[in-house]
């Protein structure tokens, strides 16, 4: 295949033949030129086989312009920077380039799994469904691992990628997608009349196919007046332009994404640091849909074979990048437009052996031209079946045939010597955005396809995507549309007017017989990629498979990369012949975001690594990175978990700082508590209502441990709420908590108790607030200088003050959670590494310690003091949990009180909470360990209930867990099996206070 | 004891200079939450007394007054700026001034960090974290939003225009993710000049 | 991603700088006497929500803007917002006319009590 001069002597465009370009495409060393796309560069160098196909590794090439392409697959760039599946004529070359063929092994032109191809008749359409059924283990172990290997497309990248991605919002009057003729004009109408445009094309250039197409505009060639459109919108200062920019999806409201590829063509770029794509989220108040059409490839026998390509794609390698797509071509078409590819061919010195026209006659002004060129027009015929060698990979003839519509097979059939197909089956305009959010589409007999009909959102499709191919009309259209999506706008543009020859209608042909019958050596192919043919269509519809969505899914037809682009229209023509049905009558299955594939890491944007979610920190953050903390996620929060010191694990630092507590004092850092002040004439009517215990005769000056329920009557949050005035209260909540709560009741005072007068405000954030817990504790609290009575009498427990501790104002309530004498002091956050590190210097001399999380649920663990979200799952009430007596009985309505009279919550076999002692005091249970009636050899056993906590409680030496189990209160001293892995561990049922249960320790 | 030692959630935190913008803590302001019914003749006279500037009530507006400053933030909520030393007189004052009327003011000056935008590419860069329409007139100086900036609540007031000064307030504990937010999506590199003159595309 | 209206702050935004908070319209029972609520009652007001094609009443917080609770007539067919009103207002009479099951139950007695003449806000 190589040697041959494929880089034609002149012409391209795009290519600028000063600036040479290296690279390489499967380790071969190649160059190319400035300009070239992959495809154009790798064809150019003689190659012309990109890859193996899906499931037979057939050799394909490149089929397609632009991103329609569903064969010449590529990986681009090495290790981290590996991206998979790109699609070679959409890739720019650049110097350095490295390209590789995808699907195959041990190399392209010898592949192994291409035996599937020789089996083929063994994998039908269904295949999977049906031939790995049995035996069932098979699958896991043997089937999966070998279509898996076999199958597939490219490689994902290894490593991490050293790139960076964003993400950008716009907004704008009207957004088009799409920068060819028609979109251009809607652009310059709606610009000219002062709205806020956004211009986007997915190829580097704008202009669309004006430079492949017929017809003049103004007079002049349609890429003069590109020219001039492209500089007014660049310079107005109400459009923004954007190129290699694909609309990959529309939503509601006209929220679409655009996926910009800002460097991938610009390694310089990439090394400086731009990002190399952007997704841009924009809101548009009209969408103007520009896409243009797709040109439907032919199934005929064989039709995938390497040089056989759309005559755009054909006419876009010679017009665009000077390549030939081989030395004799045959142009093979239904419709007017392909003759465009045999002139170009012509104009550049390939030889053209015929055209080959479905339609009987030649009676057009195209058919006029290519007679003039001195090119073969052989009207009423078909391909039937192509000569190829060496496996498929080269191409040395078609074999054409009178074309009759609806004949089974060909008999006599003749021969044109040729290496290249340019081939077309007409065009579908690009309606995939247009039915991303639910537009309807209407078939038009006329291009023998689908077009845009009916939607509910502003949007509008104009030109060849709207199904409009004449260019005059097309243009008109632009104009048209972008005048009437700026609301109240006069049209200022001045109309520019096309003109182009009138087209000839073209005839469909879904499906081009050949000489022998399906799977006799020819596969018409339908969806390339995913390697579906005309034969697999039909046995679904003779299988039952109607549905055309159960046809889809049963061959897999359209569900490649691609989304059906080029395969979904030839599909439903296949089927309606073989149904006898129209295409109307087959329907059309639903196409889905995104258009083209995009990058996951246009997705995440610049949200990874640090950003990946956001994390909170308490003012005493850095305190804690500083002492090596372990952090354990608390909501969004980072809390200290323990603090390990040199030659501890875990384990010893948690036990070192509960028994700090327990013995001498320790300092806890709580600013993540939820803190909502609650204030007005009927706040304390209000928080009657939330809690369901009673705050009105809540004294001034002192806390209540409250709890909250939900309208069901399951226990959502607690927590201390301390009253500082008549008409005003400070409450807690859960660190998890705080903006649920908070949020929950300006509900209830915005939607239900409107009458009331009360503002809440959560402040949550303004206070550092710290515990400090230990018999020691008011001693260390003497030292820092309080500027208040904090004797045992002066200041009791649940009381609170407010004053200074030495220079700093704080709130300090005296509350516990761990059962010991405790304060908890709050001081505004800026201020609040201040007093940690006051705190820590004062308590010194009583040997204070930090303690963290883990620690602090051990103390309250061993006082059987619940936790939301431990002890409670969303369904379970106070009564569960032992605290029936923190529910009034005097209260007429709270939230959740009626609830609890269900009779299912009534019910006798509710699960209380209760404690456990494991028979083996070192044998600490696993979190959530079941309970059983009866330990069996093997599962399924009964279940009776759960554990809820679990600790090894170095106070008691001991380990404790609290569970809630079936009736626990009445099963006291029972022993419980808990069935492990590997073992059985026994636990005696006890109450779930474990120490002090006096509550002597905090009343001193 | 010692004077109490001021901590702000970024201190000792410089940006960078590679970035289109310039961001920086304001630390010296001092901010109080102001709640109250702005139906309530009394209550708005009381509050025009102590500060001395009529409460904004049209929506997402802003008033000043010297060197006070009161921010819209809901139709019966306002944030009161002033200068931190100057906080809790004027919380006194307020609840003195207010302590017959249905009304609510805390000091909640330690509550948000504020991070300041200023140059030409701030409101770019903001768009690359929120929805808003930031390039539309009705984001003019003066203008308060409270808004979803990048996976987190914000509150953005534009300070002056041309060149651009923006304040972001965000609660304390997300100050850290924010500007490092700023640091990865604010890089000159990465700027972007959404509409007005642009380069022309290729043919 | 739906853009939702304000009724309160006129502000306007997509949907996550919103809080869907669910069917709108549903009576509270033990408000109204915490001694009489029925099992069923209860049930209903708990449970039983609607699911039409078509109009849908739907309570909304202006999440990321002033903080407050609105109504919104949403179509769940074409997703179009028909009106967003105050949380304590009811609907524009139109749509209270086109208001099916339970919803209909609800606004006739509203419709009939403000005969002749009553003027909903929409925006």
């Amino acid at each position: 295949m190589s040697g041959k001069p494929y880089r034609l002597a002149q012409g391209g465009r795009l290519i600028d033949r000063s600036k040479k370009v290296s690279f390489t495409f499967d380790g071969q060393s190649m160059t190319g030129f400035a300009g070239d796309t992959v495809a154009s560069a790798v064809l150019a160098n003689g190659q012309r086989v990109f890859g193996r196909s899906f499931k037979y590794h057939r050799p394909r090439g490149v089929v397609g312009l632009g991103s329609e392409e569903m064969n010449a697959l590529v990986g681009i760039g090495e290790g981290p920077r590996h991206e998979p599946n790109l699609r070679a004529p959409q890739v720019e070359l650049h110097d350095g380039l490295i390209a590789q063929s995808q699907n195959r092994w041990p190399s392209l032109n010898f592949d192994i799994g291409a035996l599937n191809s020789k089996l083929s008749r063994f994998i039908p359409g269904g295949f999977y469904y049906k031939t790995f059924m049995w035996p069932q283990a098979f699958w896991k172990h043997v089937y999966e691992p070998m279509i898996r290997r076999a199958a597939g497309l490219g490689k994902a990248p290894a490593g991490s990628d050293p790139d960076t991605y964003e993400h950008m919002h716009a907004h704008c009057d009207v957004l088009v997608i799409g920068a060819g003729i028609a979109g251009l004009a809607a652009a310059e109408a709606a610009q000219a009349a002062g709205a806020r445009v956004i211009i986007c094309d997915e190829t580097p250039r704008f202009g669309g196919v004006a430079d492949l197409s017929a017809g003049t505009i103004d007079g002049a060639p349609q890429l003069d007046w590109v020219h001039t459109r492209a500089k007014l919108l660049a310079e107005a200062g109400n459009v923004h332009v954007m190129t290699r920019t694909t609309a990959v999806g529309h939503w509601h409201h006209n929220h679409l994404m655009l996926f910009e590829r800002v460097s991938d063509h610009d390694p310089e770029g990439l090394a400086r640091g731009t990002p190399r794509h952007r997704l841009w989220k924009v809101r548009a108040k009209h969408v103007i849909l520009a896409t243009g059409a797709l040109e439907r490839p032919i199934a005929f026998a064989n039709n995938d074979r390497p040089g056989i390509m759309l005559a755009t794609a054909a006419r876009g390698l010679v017009e665009r990048h000077g390549v030939a797509p081989g030395m004799k071509g045959v142009v093979f078409t239904n419709n007017d437009d392909a003759y465009l590819t045999a002139l170009s061919l012509k104009r550049a010195g390939v030889a053209v052996a015929g055209i080959i026209d479905v339609r009987q006659g030649t009676d057009s002004a195209a058919a006029r031209d290519a007679r003039n060129a001195g090119i073969e027009i052989i009207p009423g015929h078909a391909i039937a079946g192509v000569e190829s060698g060496y496996g498929g990979l080269s191409l040395s003839g078609v074999k054409i045939a009178p074309w009759r519509k609806g004949q089974g097979r060909v008999v006599n059939e003749s021969r044109l010597a040729c290496d290249f197909i340019a081939m077309s089956g007409g065009f579908n305009p690009v309606v995939n955005l247009w039915c991303h959010n639910g537009g309807k589409l209407t078939f038009d007999s006329g291009l023998q396809s689908y077009r845009p009909g009916k939607h509910h959102d502003r949007i509008q499709a104009v030109g060849a995507a709207n199904g409009t191919m004449d260019l005059a009309a097309a243009l008109a259209e632009g104009y048209a549309a972008g005048e009437a999506a700026v609301k109240d706008g006069e049209p200022k543009a001045g109309r520019s007017k096309a003109e182009s020859a009138p087209q000839r209608p073209l005839e469909p042909i879904w499906f081009s017989p050949a000489t022998g019958k399906y799977n006799e050596g020819n596969k018409h192919f339908i969806d390339f990629q995913n390697d579906v043919t005309a034969a697999d269509l039909e046995l679904a519809q003779r299988e039952g498979y109607e549905s055309v969505e159960h046809t889809k899914r049963y061959t897999t037809f359209g569900m490649a990369t691609d989304q059906g682009k080029t395969s979904n229209l030839n599909g439903l023509g296949v089927l309606a012949e073989a149904t006898g049905k129209t295409i109307p009558e087959i329907g059309i299955t639903t196409f889905r975001p995104p258009y083209t594939p995009f990058s996951f890491g246009s997705i995440a944007g610049s949200l990874t690594k640090n950003l990946f979610l956001p994390v909170r920190r308490t003012p005493i953050f850095r305190w804690h990175k500083a002492q090596n903390a372990v952090f354990e996620p608390v909501g969004q929060w980072r809390r200290a978990y323990t603090y390990p010191r040199a030659g501890e694990d875990k384990h010893q630092s948690i036990n070192r700082e509960i028994l700090a507590v327990r013995n001498k004092v320790g300092l806890l850092d709580a600013s993540t508590l939820g803190k909502i002040e609650i204030k007005g004439p009927d706040a304390a009517e209000f928080l009657d209502r939330v809690y369901t215990n009673m705050f009105s005769t809540l004294k001034v000056g002192r806390c209540r441990y409250g709890l909250m329920m939900n309208e069901l009557g399951f226990l959502i949050d607690d927590g201390v709420t301390v009253r500082l005035g008549d008409d005003h209260f400070l409450m807690h909540t859960t660190s998890g908590g705080a903006d649920r709560i908070a949020a929950w009741l300006e509900e209830w005072l915005q939607t239900e108790w409107t009458q009331y007068k009360v503002f809440v405000t959560p402040v949550t954030e303004q206070w550092a607030q710290f515990a400090i817990a230990g018999p020691k504790a008011r001693e260390v609290l003497s030292k820092l200088g309080p500027d208040f009575d904090i004797s045992a009498e002066g200041f009791a427990h649940m009381a609170m003050k407010q004053g200074k501790l030495g220079s700093h104002p704080v709130r300090i309530y005296r509350i516990s959670f761990s059962g010991e004498l405790s304060y908890e002091v709050a001081t505004p956050a800026n201020l609040g590494r201040g007093l940690w590190d006051a705190i820590l210097s004062a308590g010194a001399e009583f040997g204070i310690e930090a303690y963290g999380t883990e620690a602090l649920h051990v103390l309250r663990a061993e006082k059987g003091y619940i936790v939301i979200g431990d002890e409670t799952d969303g369904t379970v009430t106070p009564g569960d949990v032992g605290l029936d007596g923190l529910v009034s009985k005097k209260k007429a309505d709270f939230i959740g009180k009626r609830s609890l009279e269900q009779s299912f919550l009534r019910s006798a076999g509710r699960k209380q909470l209760v404690g456990l002692l494991t028979e083996d005091p070192k044998d600490v249970l696993p979190d959530g360990a079941y309970a059983v009636r009866a330990v069996k050899d093997k599962p399924p056993m009964e279940m009776i209930g759960q554990v809820t906590s679990t600790y090894y409680s170095p106070t008691l030496d001991h380990s404790i867990a609290m569970a809630l189990i079936e009736n626990g209160r009445s099963r006291m001293g029972e022993t419980l099996s808990f069935p492990l892995d590997d073992k059985v561990v026994k636990a005696k049922i006890t109450d779930p206070v474990f120490y002090d249960k006096e509550g002597s320790r905090q009343n001193v | 004891m010692s004077e109490a030692q001021l901590e702000t959630a970024l201190t000792g935190r410089e940006a960078p200079g590679d970035l289109a913008i310039e961001i920086r803590e304001l630390t010296t302001r001092g901010m109080i939450d102001l709640r109250g019914d702005a139906g309530d003749g009394k209550f708005m006279a009381a509050a025009k007394d102590v500060l001395g500037l009529d409460l904004p009530t049209a929506p997402r507006t802003s008033a000043a007054w010297g060197e006070v400053q009161a921010l819209w933030l809901s139709p019966d909520q306002w944030l009161i700026l002033c200068p931190r030393a100057r906080t809790e007189e004027l919380l006194a004052a307020l609840r003195q001034a207010l302590a017959q009327i249905h009304s609510f003011a805390v000091d909640v000056s330690d509550m948000r960090t504020i991070i300041r935008l200023e140059g030409h590419a701030a409101r770019s860069v903001l768009l690359k974290g929120c929805s808003l329409d930031l390039l539309s007139p009705d984001y003019a100086a003066g203008t308060v939003r409270r808004l979803r900036f990048a996976e987190i609540a914000a509150l953005l007031h534009i300070v002056s225009e041309r060149p651009d000064v923006l304040d972001l307030y965000v609660f304390r504990s997300y100050a850290d993710y924010a500007w490092e937010w700023f640091l990865a999506n604010g890089r000159a590199v990465a700027a972007i000049q959404p509409f007005g003159q642009q380069a022309v595309p290729a043919v | 991603m739906l853009i939702v209206h304000c009724p309160v702050c006129g502000a306007e935004g997509d949907e996550t700088d919103f809080h869907y908070g669910g069917e709108a319209h549903i009576r509270r029972p033990a408000t109204q006497d915490p001694t009489t609520v029925s099992d069923a009652a209860q049930r209903d007001y708990l449970f039983m929500r609607r699911n039409p094609k078509g109009l849908h009443f739907e309570r909304w917080r202006c999440d990321r803007g002033c903080g407050k609770w609105f109504h919104a007539v949403r179509d769940t067919v074409t997703m179009d917002f028909k009106a967003t009103y105050g949380i304590t207002e009811l609907p524009p009479r139109e749509l209270m006319e086109a208001a099916s099951g339970e919803w209909a139950a609800f606004f006739k007695d509203k419709l009939d009590a403000a005969k002749p003449s009553r003027k909903g806000k929409s925006s």
